[in-house]
Protein backbone atom coordinates (compact mmCIF):
# COMPACT_ATOMS: atom_id res chain seq x y z
CA UNK A 1 0.00 0.00 0.00
CA UNK A 2 1.38 3.39 -0.98
CA UNK A 3 1.93 6.08 1.64
CA UNK A 4 -1.00 8.09 0.30
CA UNK A 5 -3.31 5.10 0.24
CA UNK A 6 -2.27 4.25 3.79
CA UNK A 7 -2.90 7.81 4.82
CA UNK A 8 -6.39 7.78 3.31
CA UNK A 9 -7.19 4.45 4.87
CA UNK A 10 -6.31 5.86 8.27
CA UNK A 11 -8.49 8.96 7.82
CA UNK A 12 -10.53 8.26 10.92
CA UNK A 13 -7.33 8.75 12.88
CA UNK A 14 -6.29 12.08 11.40
CA UNK A 15 -9.50 13.83 10.38
CA UNK A 16 -10.33 15.34 13.76
CA UNK A 17 -6.73 16.25 14.74
CA UNK A 18 -6.10 17.80 11.34
CA UNK A 19 -9.26 19.90 11.50
CA UNK A 20 -8.57 20.89 15.11
CA UNK A 21 -4.98 21.82 14.21
CA UNK A 22 -6.28 23.99 11.37
CA UNK A 23 -8.69 25.80 13.71
CA UNK A 24 -5.90 26.26 16.28
CA UNK A 25 -3.56 27.60 13.59
CA UNK A 26 -6.12 30.08 12.24
CA UNK A 27 -7.11 31.31 15.69
CA UNK A 28 -3.57 31.64 17.04
CA UNK A 29 -2.26 33.20 13.82
CA UNK A 30 -4.98 35.86 13.95
CA UNK A 31 -4.54 36.61 17.67
CA UNK A 32 -0.77 36.53 17.24
CA UNK A 33 -0.88 39.75 15.20
CA UNK A 34 -2.19 41.54 18.29
CA UNK A 35 0.27 39.67 20.51
CA UNK A 36 3.25 40.71 18.37
CA UNK A 37 2.12 44.31 17.82
CA UNK A 38 1.22 44.82 21.49
CA UNK A 39 4.74 43.57 22.26
CA UNK A 40 3.47 40.84 24.58
CA UNK A 41 4.99 37.82 22.89
CA UNK A 42 6.40 36.61 26.21
CA UNK A 43 3.04 37.12 27.89
CA UNK A 44 1.72 34.45 25.53
CA UNK A 45 4.64 32.18 26.44
CA UNK A 46 3.92 32.71 30.14
CA UNK A 47 0.20 32.07 29.62
CA UNK A 48 0.94 28.85 27.79
CA UNK A 49 2.88 27.66 30.82
CA UNK A 50 0.23 28.98 33.22
CA UNK A 51 -2.49 27.06 31.37
CA UNK A 52 -0.38 23.88 31.51
CA UNK A 53 0.02 24.53 35.22
CA UNK A 54 -3.78 24.71 35.47
CA UNK A 55 -3.94 21.28 33.90
CA UNK A 56 -1.32 19.94 36.33
CA UNK A 57 -3.11 21.46 39.32
CA UNK A 58 -6.37 19.91 38.14
CA UNK A 59 -4.79 16.48 37.85
CA UNK A 60 -3.03 16.89 41.17
CA UNK A 61 -6.24 17.86 42.97
CA UNK A 62 -8.09 15.00 41.36
CA UNK A 63 -5.44 12.57 42.52
CA UNK A 64 -5.19 13.94 46.05
CA UNK A 65 -8.90 14.39 46.59
CA UNK A 66 -9.74 11.15 44.79
CA UNK A 67 -12.10 12.89 42.42
CA UNK A 68 -13.07 11.26 39.17
CA UNK A 69 -10.02 12.30 37.19
CA UNK A 70 -10.19 11.55 33.56
CA UNK A 71 -12.75 14.01 32.25
CA UNK A 72 -11.02 16.10 29.64
CA UNK A 73 -13.41 19.01 30.04
CA UNK A 74 -12.55 19.29 33.77
CA UNK A 75 -8.86 19.44 32.94
CA UNK A 76 -9.43 21.90 30.15
CA UNK A 77 -11.65 23.99 32.41
CA UNK A 78 -8.82 24.26 34.92
CA UNK A 79 -6.33 25.16 32.18
CA UNK A 80 -8.69 27.83 30.81
CA UNK A 81 -9.40 29.20 34.26
CA UNK A 82 -5.69 29.57 34.98
CA UNK A 83 -4.98 31.11 31.57
CA UNK A 84 -7.84 33.63 31.73
CA UNK A 85 -6.99 34.68 35.29
CA UNK A 86 -3.28 34.78 34.37
CA UNK A 87 -4.02 36.92 31.30
CA UNK A 88 -6.14 39.33 33.32
CA UNK A 89 -3.53 39.58 36.07
CA UNK A 90 -0.59 40.03 33.71
CA UNK A 91 -2.59 42.65 31.81
CA UNK A 92 -3.68 44.57 34.89
CA UNK A 93 -0.86 44.15 37.39
CA UNK A 94 2.01 46.45 36.58
CA UNK A 95 4.31 46.93 39.58
CA UNK A 96 5.46 50.52 39.51
CA UNK A 97 9.05 49.89 40.43
CA UNK A 98 9.59 47.00 38.03
CA UNK A 99 9.42 46.75 34.26
CA UNK A 100 6.42 44.75 32.98
CA UNK A 101 8.82 42.05 31.73
CA UNK A 102 9.70 41.19 35.33
CA UNK A 103 6.19 39.97 36.20
CA UNK A 104 5.90 38.17 32.85
CA UNK A 105 9.27 36.46 33.38
CA UNK A 106 8.35 35.53 36.94
CA UNK A 107 5.02 34.05 35.80
CA UNK A 108 6.75 32.02 33.08
CA UNK A 109 9.56 30.66 35.20
CA UNK A 110 7.41 29.87 38.25
CA UNK A 111 4.71 28.20 36.14
CA UNK A 112 7.38 26.21 34.25
CA UNK A 113 9.01 25.03 37.46
CA UNK A 114 5.68 24.03 38.97
CA UNK A 115 4.76 22.11 35.81
CA UNK A 116 8.04 20.18 36.03
CA UNK A 117 7.42 19.47 39.72
CA UNK A 118 3.86 18.41 38.92
CA UNK A 119 5.02 16.08 36.16
CA UNK A 120 7.51 14.54 38.60
CA UNK A 121 4.74 13.87 41.13
CA UNK A 122 2.10 12.74 38.66
CA UNK A 123 4.07 9.82 37.31
CA UNK A 124 1.08 8.05 35.81
CA UNK A 125 0.21 10.98 33.53
CA UNK A 126 3.69 12.37 32.98
CA UNK A 127 3.85 11.01 29.43
CA UNK A 128 0.61 12.81 28.47
CA UNK A 129 1.76 16.00 30.17
CA UNK A 130 5.09 15.93 28.37
CA UNK A 131 3.13 15.57 25.15
CA UNK A 132 1.09 18.63 26.07
CA UNK A 133 4.20 20.70 26.72
CA UNK A 134 6.22 19.63 23.73
CA UNK A 135 3.41 19.14 21.28
CA UNK A 136 2.68 15.51 20.56
CA UNK A 137 -0.89 15.60 21.76
CA UNK A 138 -2.52 14.93 18.43
CA UNK A 139 -5.25 12.47 19.22
CA UNK A 140 -8.33 14.68 19.34
CA UNK A 141 -11.64 13.19 20.48
CA UNK A 142 -14.80 14.68 18.88
CA UNK A 143 -15.79 16.67 21.99
CA UNK A 144 -12.45 18.50 21.90
CA UNK A 145 -12.96 19.28 18.25
CA UNK A 146 -16.29 20.86 19.16
CA UNK A 147 -14.61 22.72 22.00
CA UNK A 148 -11.83 24.25 19.95
CA UNK A 149 -14.38 25.07 17.26
CA UNK A 150 -16.49 26.84 19.86
CA UNK A 151 -13.52 28.75 21.25
CA UNK A 152 -12.50 29.73 17.72
CA UNK A 153 -16.00 31.02 17.01
CA UNK A 154 -16.10 32.90 20.32
CA UNK A 155 -12.77 34.61 19.55
CA UNK A 156 -13.91 35.44 16.03
CA UNK A 157 -17.17 36.88 17.37
CA UNK A 158 -15.39 39.01 20.00
CA UNK A 159 -12.97 40.41 17.45
CA UNK A 160 -15.64 40.95 14.80
CA UNK A 161 -17.87 42.79 17.26
CA UNK A 162 -15.24 44.86 19.04
CA UNK A 163 -12.43 45.03 16.49
CA UNK A 164 -12.34 48.81 16.22
CA UNK A 165 -12.18 49.26 20.00
CA UNK A 166 -9.51 46.56 20.39
CA UNK A 167 -7.42 48.18 17.65
CA UNK A 168 -7.70 51.64 19.14
CA UNK A 169 -6.85 50.69 22.74
CA UNK A 170 -4.04 48.41 21.55
CA UNK A 171 -2.52 51.11 19.33
CA UNK A 172 -2.90 54.09 21.63
CA UNK A 173 -4.24 53.31 25.11
CA UNK A 174 -3.29 56.77 26.40
CA UNK A 175 -5.58 58.56 23.96
CA UNK A 176 -8.34 55.99 24.37
CA UNK A 177 -8.21 56.55 28.14
CA UNK A 178 -8.16 60.34 27.74
CA UNK A 179 -11.28 60.11 25.59
CA UNK A 180 -13.15 58.17 28.25
CA UNK A 181 -12.87 54.67 26.82
CA UNK A 182 -12.68 51.91 29.42
CA UNK A 183 -9.29 50.61 28.35
CA UNK A 184 -9.21 48.04 31.18
CA UNK A 185 -12.42 46.50 29.85
CA UNK A 186 -11.14 46.17 26.26
CA UNK A 187 -7.82 44.82 27.53
CA UNK A 188 -9.78 42.30 29.60
CA UNK A 189 -11.77 41.23 26.52
CA UNK A 190 -8.51 40.75 24.62
CA UNK A 191 -7.02 38.84 27.56
CA UNK A 192 -10.14 36.69 27.67
CA UNK A 193 -9.74 35.77 24.01
CA UNK A 194 -6.11 34.68 24.38
CA UNK A 195 -6.85 33.10 27.77
CA UNK A 196 -9.45 30.87 26.09
CA UNK A 197 -7.50 30.23 22.89
CA UNK A 198 -4.20 29.17 24.45
CA UNK A 199 -5.40 26.21 26.56
CA UNK A 200 -7.88 25.05 23.93
CA UNK A 201 -5.13 25.04 21.30
CA UNK A 202 -2.53 23.61 23.67
CA UNK A 203 -4.84 20.65 24.25
CA UNK A 204 -4.76 19.95 20.51
CA UNK A 205 -1.22 20.77 19.39
CA UNK A 206 0.80 21.16 22.60
CA UNK A 207 2.25 24.13 24.42
CA UNK A 208 5.37 24.70 22.32
CA UNK A 209 3.48 24.99 19.00
CA UNK A 210 0.98 27.31 20.67
CA UNK A 211 3.75 29.77 21.49
CA UNK A 212 5.16 29.37 17.98
CA UNK A 213 1.77 29.82 16.29
CA UNK A 214 1.12 32.97 18.32
CA UNK A 215 4.39 34.46 17.12
CA UNK A 216 5.69 33.18 13.80
CA UNK A 217 2.63 33.44 11.48
CA UNK A 218 2.05 37.01 12.70
CA UNK A 219 5.70 37.86 12.11
CA UNK A 220 5.51 36.27 8.64
CA UNK A 221 2.43 38.34 7.75
CA UNK A 222 3.74 41.62 9.17
CA UNK A 223 7.02 41.28 7.29
CA UNK A 224 5.02 41.54 4.06
CA UNK A 225 4.17 45.16 5.02
CA UNK A 226 0.45 44.45 4.89
CA UNK A 227 -2.12 46.74 6.48
CA UNK A 228 -3.64 45.45 9.69
CA UNK A 229 -6.80 43.90 8.18
CA UNK A 230 -4.97 41.91 5.49
CA UNK A 231 -2.21 41.04 7.99
CA UNK A 232 -4.79 39.45 10.30
CA UNK A 233 -6.13 37.29 7.46
CA UNK A 234 -2.64 36.42 6.21
CA UNK A 235 -1.46 35.48 9.70
CA UNK A 236 -4.54 33.27 10.13
CA UNK A 237 -3.70 31.63 6.80
CA UNK A 238 -0.05 31.13 7.72
CA UNK A 239 -1.22 29.63 11.01
CA UNK A 240 -3.41 27.12 9.16
CA UNK A 241 -0.56 26.29 6.76
CA UNK A 242 1.87 25.77 9.65
CA UNK A 243 -0.47 23.62 11.74
CA UNK A 244 -2.05 21.55 8.95
CA UNK A 245 1.14 21.35 6.89
CA UNK A 246 3.15 20.47 9.98
CA UNK A 247 0.67 17.73 10.91
CA UNK A 248 0.79 16.23 7.43
CA UNK A 249 4.59 16.52 7.19
CA UNK A 250 4.95 14.81 10.55
CA UNK A 251 2.62 12.02 9.44
CA UNK A 252 4.54 11.28 6.27
CA UNK A 253 7.99 12.09 7.67
CA UNK A 254 7.33 10.31 10.98
CA UNK A 255 8.65 13.32 12.87
CA UNK A 256 7.37 14.83 16.15
CA UNK A 257 4.19 16.72 15.25
CA UNK A 258 4.58 19.85 17.37
CA UNK A 259 8.19 20.45 16.42
CA UNK A 260 7.35 19.96 12.73
CA UNK A 261 4.60 22.59 12.99
CA UNK A 262 7.06 25.01 14.59
CA UNK A 263 9.68 24.34 11.91
CA UNK A 264 7.16 24.95 9.12
CA UNK A 265 5.94 28.16 10.79
CA UNK A 266 9.55 29.33 10.96
CA UNK A 267 10.06 28.53 7.27
CA UNK A 268 7.06 30.68 6.37
CA UNK A 269 8.77 33.69 7.96
CA UNK A 270 11.68 33.48 5.52
CA UNK A 271 10.09 34.97 2.35
CA UNK A 272 8.91 38.06 4.24
CA UNK A 273 12.27 38.41 5.96
CA UNK A 274 14.03 38.18 2.59
CA UNK A 275 11.68 40.83 1.19
CA UNK A 276 12.43 43.13 4.11
CA UNK A 277 16.13 42.39 3.76
CA UNK A 278 16.03 43.71 0.19
CA UNK A 279 14.61 46.93 1.65
CA UNK B 1 -19.38 89.01 29.11
CA UNK B 2 -17.82 85.85 30.50
CA UNK B 3 -18.77 82.48 29.08
CA UNK B 4 -19.37 79.35 31.11
CA UNK B 5 -16.18 77.24 31.32
CA UNK B 6 -16.15 74.02 29.34
CA UNK B 7 -14.12 72.30 32.05
CA UNK B 8 -12.56 73.49 35.28
CA UNK B 9 -10.59 72.19 38.23
CA UNK B 10 -11.29 73.75 41.57
CA UNK B 11 -8.79 73.45 44.40
CA UNK B 12 -7.76 70.13 42.92
CA UNK B 13 -5.03 67.79 44.14
CA UNK B 14 -3.63 65.91 41.14
CA UNK B 15 -1.31 62.91 40.96
CA UNK B 16 -1.06 59.15 40.65
CA UNK B 17 -1.75 56.60 43.36
CA UNK B 18 -2.35 58.36 46.65
CA UNK B 19 0.35 61.04 46.60
CA UNK B 20 -0.58 64.36 45.02
CA UNK B 21 2.02 65.88 42.71
CA UNK B 22 0.33 69.26 42.94
CA UNK B 23 -2.28 70.73 45.26
CA UNK B 24 -4.58 73.73 44.99
CA UNK B 25 -4.84 73.53 41.21
CA UNK B 26 -7.43 76.01 39.95
CA UNK B 27 -7.89 76.30 36.22
CA UNK B 28 -10.69 76.86 33.75
CA UNK B 29 -10.95 76.29 30.01
CA UNK B 30 -13.53 78.48 28.28
CA UNK B 31 -14.83 78.17 24.71
CA UNK B 32 -12.28 79.67 22.32
CA UNK B 33 -9.49 79.71 24.90
CA UNK B 34 -5.88 78.77 24.13
CA UNK B 35 -4.40 77.59 27.39
CA UNK B 36 -0.73 76.59 27.38
CA UNK B 37 0.61 74.67 30.37
CA UNK B 38 4.35 75.26 30.56
CA UNK B 39 6.96 73.84 32.88
CA UNK B 40 9.95 71.53 33.10
CA UNK B 41 9.86 67.89 32.01
CA UNK B 42 8.34 65.79 34.78
CA UNK B 43 6.86 68.92 36.31
CA UNK B 44 3.27 67.65 36.31
CA UNK B 45 1.88 69.33 33.17
CA UNK B 46 0.52 66.13 31.61
CA UNK B 47 -0.90 65.11 34.98
CA UNK B 48 -2.84 68.38 35.15
CA UNK B 49 -4.01 67.89 31.55
CA UNK B 50 -5.22 64.34 32.21
CA UNK B 51 -6.94 65.46 35.38
CA UNK B 52 -8.61 68.29 33.51
CA UNK B 53 -9.92 65.83 30.92
CA UNK B 54 -11.20 63.51 33.63
CA UNK B 55 -8.87 60.70 32.52
CA UNK B 56 -7.10 60.75 35.90
CA UNK B 57 -9.16 60.74 39.10
CA UNK B 58 -8.56 63.71 41.38
CA UNK B 59 -7.00 63.12 44.78
CA UNK B 60 -8.88 66.12 46.15
CA UNK B 61 -10.95 69.10 45.07
CA UNK B 62 -13.42 69.08 42.22
CA UNK B 63 -13.63 68.80 38.44
CA UNK B 64 -16.55 70.65 36.95
CA UNK B 65 -18.03 70.20 33.53
CA UNK B 66 -21.45 71.83 33.23
CA UNK B 67 -22.36 69.91 30.05
CA UNK B 68 -20.91 67.11 27.93
CA UNK B 69 -17.93 68.39 25.94
CA UNK B 70 -16.54 66.74 22.81
CA UNK B 71 -12.80 66.45 23.38
CA UNK B 72 -10.02 65.67 20.93
CA UNK B 73 -6.78 64.43 22.47
CA UNK B 74 -3.35 64.46 20.85
CA UNK B 75 -0.78 62.45 22.84
CA UNK B 76 2.96 62.89 22.69
CA UNK B 77 3.98 61.58 19.30
CA UNK B 78 6.50 59.09 20.67
CA UNK B 79 3.85 57.56 22.95
CA UNK B 80 2.16 56.13 19.86
CA UNK B 81 3.74 52.90 18.67
CA UNK B 82 4.48 53.23 14.95
CA UNK B 83 5.00 49.46 14.62
CA UNK B 84 1.24 49.11 13.99
CA UNK B 85 0.60 48.88 10.23
CA UNK B 86 -2.07 51.57 10.03
CA UNK B 87 -2.44 54.10 7.25
CA UNK B 88 -2.93 57.81 7.92
CA UNK B 89 -6.62 57.42 7.06
CA UNK B 90 -7.04 54.49 9.47
CA UNK B 91 -5.37 56.38 12.32
CA UNK B 92 -7.54 59.44 11.68
CA UNK B 93 -10.67 57.27 11.57
CA UNK B 94 -9.95 56.05 15.11
CA UNK B 95 -11.05 59.48 16.28
CA UNK B 96 -14.64 58.41 15.59
CA UNK B 97 -14.40 55.23 17.69
CA UNK B 98 -15.34 56.59 21.14
CA UNK B 99 -18.34 58.45 19.69
CA UNK B 100 -19.59 55.46 17.72
CA UNK B 101 -19.59 53.04 20.61
CA UNK B 102 -19.32 49.25 20.40
CA UNK B 103 -20.99 47.19 17.66
CA UNK B 104 -21.48 50.18 15.33
CA UNK B 105 -19.45 50.49 12.17
CA UNK B 106 -18.40 53.85 10.69
CA UNK B 107 -20.87 55.19 8.13
CA UNK B 108 -20.73 57.90 5.44
CA UNK B 109 -20.96 60.70 8.03
CA UNK B 110 -17.96 59.29 9.88
CA UNK B 111 -15.95 58.98 6.69
CA UNK B 112 -16.82 62.55 5.74
CA UNK B 113 -15.71 63.81 9.17
CA UNK B 114 -12.37 62.00 8.76
CA UNK B 115 -11.88 63.54 5.30
CA UNK B 116 -12.62 67.01 6.66
CA UNK B 117 -10.14 66.47 9.48
CA UNK B 118 -7.39 65.34 7.09
CA UNK B 119 -8.13 68.37 4.92
CA UNK B 120 -7.99 70.81 7.83
CA UNK B 121 -4.45 69.78 8.72
CA UNK B 122 -3.36 69.56 5.08
CA UNK B 123 -2.61 65.83 4.79
CA UNK B 124 -5.56 64.58 2.72
CA UNK B 125 -3.15 63.34 0.06
CA UNK B 126 -1.36 61.16 2.64
CA UNK B 127 -4.46 59.17 3.65
CA UNK B 128 -3.19 55.91 2.13
CA UNK B 129 0.39 56.22 3.42
CA UNK B 130 1.57 53.99 6.29
CA UNK B 131 1.79 55.97 9.53
CA UNK B 132 5.19 54.38 10.21
CA UNK B 133 6.66 55.93 7.06
CA UNK B 134 5.78 59.54 7.94
CA UNK B 135 8.07 62.29 9.18
CA UNK B 136 7.63 63.59 12.72
CA UNK B 137 5.64 66.60 11.52
CA UNK B 138 3.36 64.44 9.35
CA UNK B 139 2.73 62.04 12.25
CA UNK B 140 1.84 64.99 14.44
CA UNK B 141 -0.65 66.23 11.85
CA UNK B 142 -2.11 62.74 11.58
CA UNK B 143 -2.68 62.63 15.34
CA UNK B 144 -4.23 66.10 15.23
CA UNK B 145 -6.47 64.95 12.36
CA UNK B 146 -7.56 61.97 14.47
CA UNK B 147 -8.50 64.33 17.28
CA UNK B 148 -10.36 66.61 14.85
CA UNK B 149 -12.26 63.66 13.36
CA UNK B 150 -14.26 63.60 16.60
CA UNK B 151 -15.42 67.17 15.77
CA UNK B 152 -14.30 68.40 19.18
CA UNK B 153 -15.02 71.65 20.99
CA UNK B 154 -11.82 71.27 22.96
CA UNK B 155 -8.49 70.07 21.62
CA UNK B 156 -5.95 68.84 24.19
CA UNK B 157 -2.41 68.54 22.84
CA UNK B 158 0.53 67.09 24.77
CA UNK B 159 4.01 68.35 23.74
CA UNK B 160 3.22 68.53 20.02
CA UNK B 161 6.56 70.06 19.01
CA UNK B 162 8.80 67.74 21.03
CA UNK B 163 11.82 66.64 19.00
CA UNK B 164 10.83 68.59 15.90
CA UNK B 165 13.08 70.66 13.68
CA UNK B 166 12.22 74.39 13.61
CA UNK B 167 10.32 74.21 10.31
CA UNK B 168 8.11 71.34 11.48
CA UNK B 169 7.58 73.07 14.83
CA UNK B 170 6.49 76.27 13.12
CA UNK B 171 4.20 74.37 10.80
CA UNK B 172 2.58 72.42 13.67
CA UNK B 173 2.03 75.59 15.67
CA UNK B 174 0.49 77.24 12.59
CA UNK B 175 -1.99 74.35 12.37
CA UNK B 176 -2.91 74.78 16.03
CA UNK B 177 -3.21 78.54 15.64
CA UNK B 178 -5.51 78.12 12.63
CA UNK B 179 -7.68 75.64 14.54
CA UNK B 180 -7.89 78.02 17.48
CA UNK B 181 -8.70 80.85 15.06
CA UNK B 182 -11.58 78.72 13.78
CA UNK B 183 -13.15 78.76 17.24
CA UNK B 184 -11.69 75.61 18.81
CA UNK B 185 -10.60 75.76 22.45
CA UNK B 186 -7.03 74.47 22.75
CA UNK B 187 -5.15 73.23 25.79
CA UNK B 188 -1.52 72.59 25.04
CA UNK B 189 1.27 71.21 27.18
CA UNK B 190 4.86 72.22 26.43
CA UNK B 191 8.14 72.33 28.29
CA UNK B 192 9.18 75.28 26.11
CA UNK B 193 7.66 78.68 26.70
CA UNK B 194 9.17 79.80 23.36
CA UNK B 195 6.98 77.33 21.50
CA UNK B 196 3.69 78.70 22.86
CA UNK B 197 4.36 82.30 23.78
CA UNK B 198 3.14 83.66 20.45
CA UNK B 199 -0.12 81.71 20.52
CA UNK B 200 -1.39 81.27 24.07
CA UNK B 201 -4.25 83.38 25.38
CA UNK B 202 -3.91 81.93 28.86
CA UNK B 203 -0.70 80.60 30.38
CA UNK B 204 -0.25 78.15 33.20
CA UNK B 205 3.11 77.56 34.87
CA UNK B 206 3.52 74.09 36.37
CA UNK B 207 6.42 72.74 38.40
CA UNK B 208 5.79 70.19 41.13
CA UNK B 209 9.35 70.55 42.48
CA UNK B 210 8.53 74.13 43.46
CA UNK B 211 4.87 73.36 44.27
CA UNK B 212 4.10 75.88 41.50
CA UNK B 213 0.78 76.06 39.73
CA UNK B 214 -0.09 79.50 38.54
CA UNK B 215 -2.41 80.39 35.71
CA UNK B 216 -3.51 83.70 34.20
CA UNK B 217 -3.85 85.76 31.02
CA UNK B 218 -0.72 85.51 28.87
CA UNK B 219 0.09 89.22 29.15
CA UNK B 220 0.07 88.98 32.93
CA UNK B 221 2.06 85.75 33.08
CA UNK B 222 4.77 87.12 30.80
CA UNK B 223 5.72 89.80 33.28
CA UNK B 224 9.18 89.36 34.83
CA UNK B 225 7.82 88.51 38.29
CA UNK B 226 5.68 85.60 37.08
CA UNK B 227 8.39 84.33 34.74
CA UNK B 228 10.96 84.37 37.54
CA UNK B 229 8.72 81.92 39.45
CA UNK B 230 8.86 79.47 36.57
CA UNK B 231 12.53 79.80 35.67
CA UNK B 232 13.91 80.44 39.16
CA UNK B 233 15.88 83.39 37.78
CA UNK B 234 15.30 86.77 36.15
CA UNK B 235 14.10 86.41 32.54
CA UNK B 236 12.32 88.62 30.07
CA UNK B 237 10.29 88.28 26.91
CA UNK B 238 11.45 90.26 23.88
CA UNK B 239 9.98 90.74 20.43
CA UNK B 240 12.53 89.74 17.77
CA UNK B 241 11.66 89.61 14.07
CA UNK B 242 7.98 89.49 14.92
CA UNK B 243 8.38 86.55 17.35
CA UNK B 244 8.43 86.60 21.10
CA UNK B 245 11.46 84.93 22.66
CA UNK B 246 12.34 84.31 26.30
CA UNK B 247 15.83 85.44 27.28
CA UNK B 248 17.80 85.79 30.52
CA UNK B 249 17.26 89.32 31.84
CA UNK B 250 19.98 91.73 30.75
CA UNK B 251 22.21 92.83 33.66
CA UNK B 252 23.46 96.37 33.90
CA UNK B 253 21.24 97.61 31.09
CA UNK B 254 23.62 96.72 28.22
CA UNK B 255 22.28 94.91 25.12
Amino acid sequence: MSALAGFWAARELWQAPLLASGIAGAMLGFLGVYVVLRRIVFVSAALTQVSTLGLVVGLFLEERLHIEAEHAHHQLGMAMGFAVVGALLLGAWRPRRLPAEASVGAAWVVASALVVLGIARLVHVSHDLSGMVFGNAVAVPPEELWLIGGVGLACAALHAAFGKELRFVSFDPETARALGMRVWLWDAIFSLSIGLAIPAAARVVGALPVFALLTLPAAAALLWRLRLGPALWAAGGFGVLSAVGGYLASWFGETPTGATMVALAALLVLPGAALRGRG
Amino acid sequence: MTTTPLISLRDAAVGYGRRPLLRAVNVQVRPGDFLALVGPNGGGKTTVLRSLLGALPLLGGAREQPRPVRVGYVPQRDHVDAVWPFTVGEVAAMGRTPGLGPLRRPGPADRAAVERALDRVGIAELRGRPYAELSGGQRQRTLIARALAAEPELLAVDEPTNGMDPAAELSTMEVLRALHGGGLAVVMVSHRLDAVVAHAVTLGFVDRERALFRVGPAAEMLRPGALAELYGREVEVREEAGRRVVLPAARGGGP
